[in-house]
């Protein structure tokens, strides 16, 4: 039987990999994929906290979680999708017509 | 949250979110009017929408002044609260925005662009901004922060021929979500921690349990903290700031370093000053005297802000002398900026929380104003965007260059301009609570900043022009906006007690959200 501190533990888990995806990939897609699995992560960890507190509000707010990073993934494609059409190119350390 | 039906009845909540209430209903109908104008085929159809919103933005001030603003005790509904500290950023937030509103009509006709979905957009934003310093919720936080901030992102991607207003844009989107997920991954811990996500609730699970030993409410705390420097763009998370702020409308990088500035500091404050140090534990009142232990956490927040304070003065105005380009430059003041006012944070007096809302106010009117002449300097021929095209125009726009020496004289926080007015305020609250090396160097910073401040002027009045630049054209709307700006400018520096005293009655309403 998995304890809470499980959960916990993987869901910490997965968010630092959805962190270390983001600081050290280069490809936009992926630093999507890695926020992603950062929001994710949150959501199993509500999941697991409202199930061991006998609690519905957790899972109420995974819905709204998942309505959030459904806009978001939607708003993200398309400017990613405005700047491909300029750069015809994914790799963000292309992306470099604003530096100091 | 936990129990889904409603405690309130409707005008309770029309009491208490009527603002929000009514952006909503405006922005609903505004894309069918928008729909109905444009098949229309009305050539002005672009500037309608701008009044429109600038209308709506209008209405919701005058019913959140009217009536959210004289309650007299505080009233919840659930997740919104309208406590006089919300009403006055949210004020501010308005402000912005009608400012926005009336400007965009002239940049959206300068630069040729006849997409009056950027009203619309910017109504949301608004909208967000507000139901997120209304709300007394983590997750209603949480949303109202996404549906502000993917209306902004959709802003700074507006102009879809400009490959640096998409790259600003993505990169934007990237680290603001990224920043969000911290933040939710706070939301989450916190909920597990006190089974809880009302602010004022976990203060009261917080000081009654033995949970303050628990490493993990400073992860959680250290989470929500760090979700929101990234909106507040403090150094080091303010690595986005400047290539948006270059990259978007200019009127939108103007309401970036406003509006959204301060809600994430309204909530910023409203978290420290509720939840994480509540400001009523050392009232005397019994039933606030269990949360004095919070008081513990301030240890582990202050040094945190006190450095904070120190590199984003320092990084902001240093790497501002060495920009060019005038946008940018504004886009490092504006992080310098930032770091003046977490000056007041971390004082954490009733002087501070005041110095940060006139500051916002202030920092709005000259940040909005100075944008608006960025905007028609950089008009559609020969833009001037860099400091050696904005030579000699002083002879050749008076009007404008007056403004925008007065706006840039104000962000120096010379006197009599507004800005003067709120810096001192910000460093007398910090003098007060015996943080003197960081005043001392913040006033240093200072010193920095006019200089590059001061530069632009020089440029505009004392040297001979270098190439022929053609301003837009300024409509009625520009006019208008700029001219507000101006006399508030002016007026606040000259008479700030008014606002100040305002000010203090909001910052005295963060006290009633319990």
């Amino acid at each position: 039987m998995a304890s809470l501190t499980h959960y916990i533990v993987l869901s910490s888990i997965l968010f630092g990999l959805g962190t270390i995806g983001f600081l050290t990939r280069r490809n936009a897609l992926i630093l999507f994929m890695s926020i992603e699995l950062m929001l994710n992560a949150v959501n199993l960890m509500l999941v697991a906290f409202s199930n061991f507190m006998a609690d519905m509000a957790g899972q109420v707010m995974v819905l709204f979680i998942f309505a959030v990073a459904a806009a978001e993934v939607a708003v993200g494609l398309a400017i990613l999708i405005g700047l491909f059409r300029h750069v015809r190119e994914v790799d963000i350390t292309k992306f470099n017509v604003l530096k100091w | 949250m936990s129990d889904l039906g409603f405690s309130f009845s409707l005008s309770q909540l029309w009491q208490v979110a009527g603002g929000q209430i009514i952006l909503l209903i405006a922005g609903l109908v505004l894309i069918f009017v928008d729909l109905w104008l444009s098949t229309d085929k009305k050539p002005d159809h672009v500037a309608t929408m701008g009044w429109l919103t600038a209308l709506s933005f209008l209405v919701a001030l005058w019913h959140m002044i009217g009536t959210e603003w004289t309650l007299n005790e505080i009233v919840l509904v659930d997740v919104f609260s309208a406590d006089k500290f919300a009403i006055f950023v949210s004020a501010i937030v308005l402000m912005a925005g009608i400012f926005a509103s009336l400007m965009s009509i002239g940049y959206l006709r300068n630069n040729k662009l006849v997409r009056s979905e950027y009203f619309i957009l910017l109504l949301f934003a608004v909208y967000g901004t507000i139901a997120m310093v209304q709300s007394v919720d983590l997750l209603m936080m949480f949303i109202a922060l996404e549906v502000m901030s993917l209306s902004v992102y959709v802003l700074a991607a507006f102009l879809k021929d400009d490959r640096r207003s998409q790259e600003g844009a993505l990169k934007y989107f990237l680290l603001g979500s990224f920043g969000s997920a911290f933040f939710l991954f706070g939301v989450g811990l916190m909920y597990g921690l006190t089974g809880t996500v009302n602010i004022t609730k976990i203060a009261q699970v917080l000081s009654t349990g033995p949970l303050l030993e628990n490493p993990g409410v400073l992860v959680a705390m250290a989470m929500l903290m760090s979700g929101l420097f990234f909106k507040m763009a403090l150094v080091p998370f303010h690595m986005w700031t400047p290539d948006v702020y270059e990259g978007s409308p200019a009127i939108i990088t103007g309401f970036m370093a406003t509006a959204v500035k301060a809600g994430a500091f309204g909530i910023f404050i409203k978290l420290l000053s509720v939840t994480f140090t509540p400001i009523l534990a050392h009232s005397g009142q019994p039933e606030f005297q269990s949360t004095v232990n919070l008081a513990a956490l301030a240890v582990y927040w202050k040094p945190l802000l006190w450095w904070l304070a120190l590199i984003t003065m320092f990084v902001g105005n240093l790497v501002a002398v060495s920009q060019k380009n005038v946008k940018r430059m504004l886009a490092y003041s504006s992080i310098a900026h930032a770091g003046y006012m977490v000056l007041g944070i971390l004082a954490a007096n009733d002087e501070g929380r005041m110095g940060v809302l006139f500051y916002l106010f202030a920092y709005t009117l000259m940040n909005m104003g100075a944008f608006g002449v960025l905007y028609l300097f950089d008009g559609q021929e020969g833009k001037a965007q860099t400091l050696d095209d904005y030579k000699g125009l002083g002879f050749k726009y008076p009007a404008l260059s007056f403004m925008m020496a007065l706006f840039l004289v104000s962000m120096a926080g010379l006197p009599p301009t507004a800005g003067f007015i709120g810096k001192f305020y910000l460093f007398a609250a910090a003098i007060k609570e015996g943080y003197l090396l960081l005043a001392a160097l913040g006033i240093l910073t200072c010193v920095i900043g006019a200089y590059y401040y001061l530069r632009v002027i020089w440029m505009l009045y004392m040297v001979e022009p270098s190439r022929d630049v053609v301003a837009g054209r300024v409509g009625v709307p520009s006019m208008i906006a700029l001219i507000a700006a101006a006399l508030g400018i002016m007026y606040l520096g000259i008479l700030p007690e008014g606002l100040s005293q305002v000010a203090n009655v909001a910052q005295q309403g963060l006290a009633m959200v319990f």
